[in-house]
């Protein structure tokens, strides 16, 4: 999927300006990072992206497609075609992770046979094939996490979003789940990640974004 | 989407195949609609009961909801057919001026018998008047004293319609033109009692409509605030499939078919009440009825009432959740 944002603007209701003048290219099979303070305004690009929140300026276009078009009707078709990691949006405990990680196929109307089949994938490729019975709970916070991206990359996104993915995890668990972004990355699907870790993003060598103050101040180079 | 499953999560190949329809509308599977439908009635049955208290008193308040109108229908049914079946040969009794010739008594009643909607007239003259009084009434030696008979000259007009609740209004006519007659005294239809029953039929229909309208309105109102809860208590669900590209008509679904369940199974104990009072109450009534008349039966909701009642209140629950539902999904926003 490729993303292309054209000064793009996010001003909320309270008066408070998330994004100002914010313009980059992502092109179709990409991976990037997007770093900051927090409040910088990473959250807020990521929700314009997901129709979570619609600019007040500019425009975003994906794959060619200006948002400001969609109707709110097309919202649930667009969002399937994107995967998220959100910090916030996290699991249902009282299912388990293999209807966690189902719960995107279900919502596409996708039939019995086809989800345990995907599902199963996802969960094989994070690693936690074994599990699917479990309920989130009595997973460590690192499995969590991956399970959070299996139900991310379940419906096969063209698109991956992930917002501080490695929020409260240690630094060998951040690199683990770093290396699966990766590996969704090589196979063709647009990547970006929203991260404060400026170590971590340094040693993963992508492209980087930088965002103060709801300005893009960098763009391109390594942190 | 509609590409084949691979069994790794994205490809180049899958990435590129879907690249060129989009925006995409995922092609429209009957049989599939129609599975999920079926997942979503059963689920939303299983998590009824997975609060079974709250559920049974939910769908209990909804049944004495419903079964007060359904119960006040069946009373007002019952009534109607007793009264119905006390259709009885009316008469029109015409007291005639006392100062009347014979003659144009007689020509009067012929007159009258040639309506076409009087079937008989039968003349009481003074005499078969006084003689039939002097028989039931035992006031033999008071009237034998009067010197003159004090009777009138009797029409008994025998109208073609029988008196019942439905043709009393045409019978009350006829009367009233009978009674416009120069020769005619007084006019009397035997049915004062008969239109005091319409009256009161008729009220307590419009008071049962009444009341059903505010209990109906009362289940809206409890199915409403049930389904309220329920969209609460699973704030989380429905933004995660908000997130994940649910429809509003998906997440709406599971609480539609909450309030079917609701609505049909408060309807289901509903017509169990008056199924159950009514037998209770069968046996004195219909010993009390036969006091009067043979062979009654007492009257209970039928098949036909039942799979109305069920009907209403299957669709009253889907209507009350709809309304809570678009209520109040529409304030579960992502942020």
């Amino acid at each position: 999927m490729e993303i292309e944002f054209q000064r793009v603007g996010k001003k909320y209701d309270s008066g408070q300006e998330a994004l100002s003048q914010v313009s980059f290219h992502l092109q179709q099979g990409e991976m990037a990072f997007l770093t900051g303070h927090s409040g910088a305004g990473k959250s807020t690009l990521m929700k314009l992206m997901m129709m979570i929140e619609r600019q007040t300026s500019g425009q975003i276009l994906i794959d060619g497609v200006d948002l400001r078009t969609l109707s709110r009707r097309a919202i649930p078709q667009h969002r399937r075609r994107v995967g998220v990691v959100f910090q916030n949006h996290q699991l249902l405990l009282d299912r388990s992770v293999f209807h966690n990680v189902a719960l995107p196929l279900q919502v596409s109307g996708a039939d019995h046979e086809q989800i345990a089949k995907r599902v199963r994938a996802a969960l094989d490729k994070v690693g936690l094939l074994e599990k699917e019975k479990f309920n989130p709970m009595a997973l460590s916070g690192g499995e969590q996490q991956r399970v959070g991206i299996a139900r991310a990359v379940v419906n096969k996104p063209q698109l991956l979003l992930a917002d501080e993915p490695t929020g409260n995890l240690d630094p060998k668990l951040s690199a683990e789940i770093m290396n699966l972004f990766q590996e969704f990355n090589r196979v063709g699907v647009t990547v970006l990640v929203a991260s404060h870790d400026l170590a971590l993003v340094a040693r993963m060598r992508h492209r980087v974004l930088t965002l103060n103050q709801g300005r893009m101040v960098n763009d391109g180079g390594f942190a | 989407m509609a590409q084949k499953p691979s069994q790794r999560g994205a490809t180049r190949a899958s990435v590129k195949a879907s690249k060129h329809h989009w925006p995409t509308r995922s092609r429209f599977n009957a049989s599939l609609y129609f599975l999920q439908h079926k997942t979503t009635l059963k689920e939303s049955f299983m998590r009824l009961l997975s609060y079974p208290l709250a559920s049974v008193m939910t769908v209990m308040v909804i049944a004495i909801a419903l079964s007060l109108p359904g119960g006040l229908y069946v009373v007002l049914k019952n009534v109607q057919t007793v009264t119905d079946q006390w259709e009885r040969q009316s008469v029109i009794t015409l007291y005639l001026f006392p100062n009347l010739e014979d003659t144009e008594a007689l020509a009067l009643s012929h007159q009258i018998s040639a309506q076409p909607d009087v079937a008989s007239v039968e003349y009481i003259s003074k005499e078969e008047g006084l003689r039939y009084f002097e028989r039931s009434s035992g006031y033999e030696q008071t009237l034998s004293s009067l010197s003159e008979n004090p009777l009138p000259i009797v029409l008994r007009v025998i109208p073609r319609e029988a008196v019942d609740v439905t043709t009393l209004s045409s019978l009350q006519a006829l009367r009233d033109e009978l009674a416009t007659k120069p020769e005619v005294e007084i006019a009397e239809l035997d049915a004062q009692w008969l239109q005091r029953l319409a009256n009161i039929l008729s009220f307590g229909q419009r008071f049962s409509y009444a009341l059903s309208v505010l209990l109906v309105i009362a289940v809206l109102l409890i199915v409403g605030n049930t389904i309220r809860v329920a969209v609460e208590s699973r704030r989380d669900e429905v933004l995660v499939m908000k997130l994940v590209g649910a429809t509003d008509a998906y997440i709406r679904r599971p609480f539609l078919y909450m309030g079917f369940w609701f609505g049909i199974l408060g309807g289901v104990f509903a017509s169990l009440c008056i199924l159950v009072l009514s037998w209770w109450v069968s046996a004195p009534a219909e010993r009390l009825i036969d006091l009067y008349q043979s062979d009654f039966q007492l009257q209970t909701f039928n098949a036909d009432e039942i799979v109305l009642c069920l009907t209403i209140s299957a669709f009253v629950g889907v209507f009350g959740a709809w309304i809570a539902v678009n209520r109040h999904i529409a304030n579960i926003e992502l942020q």
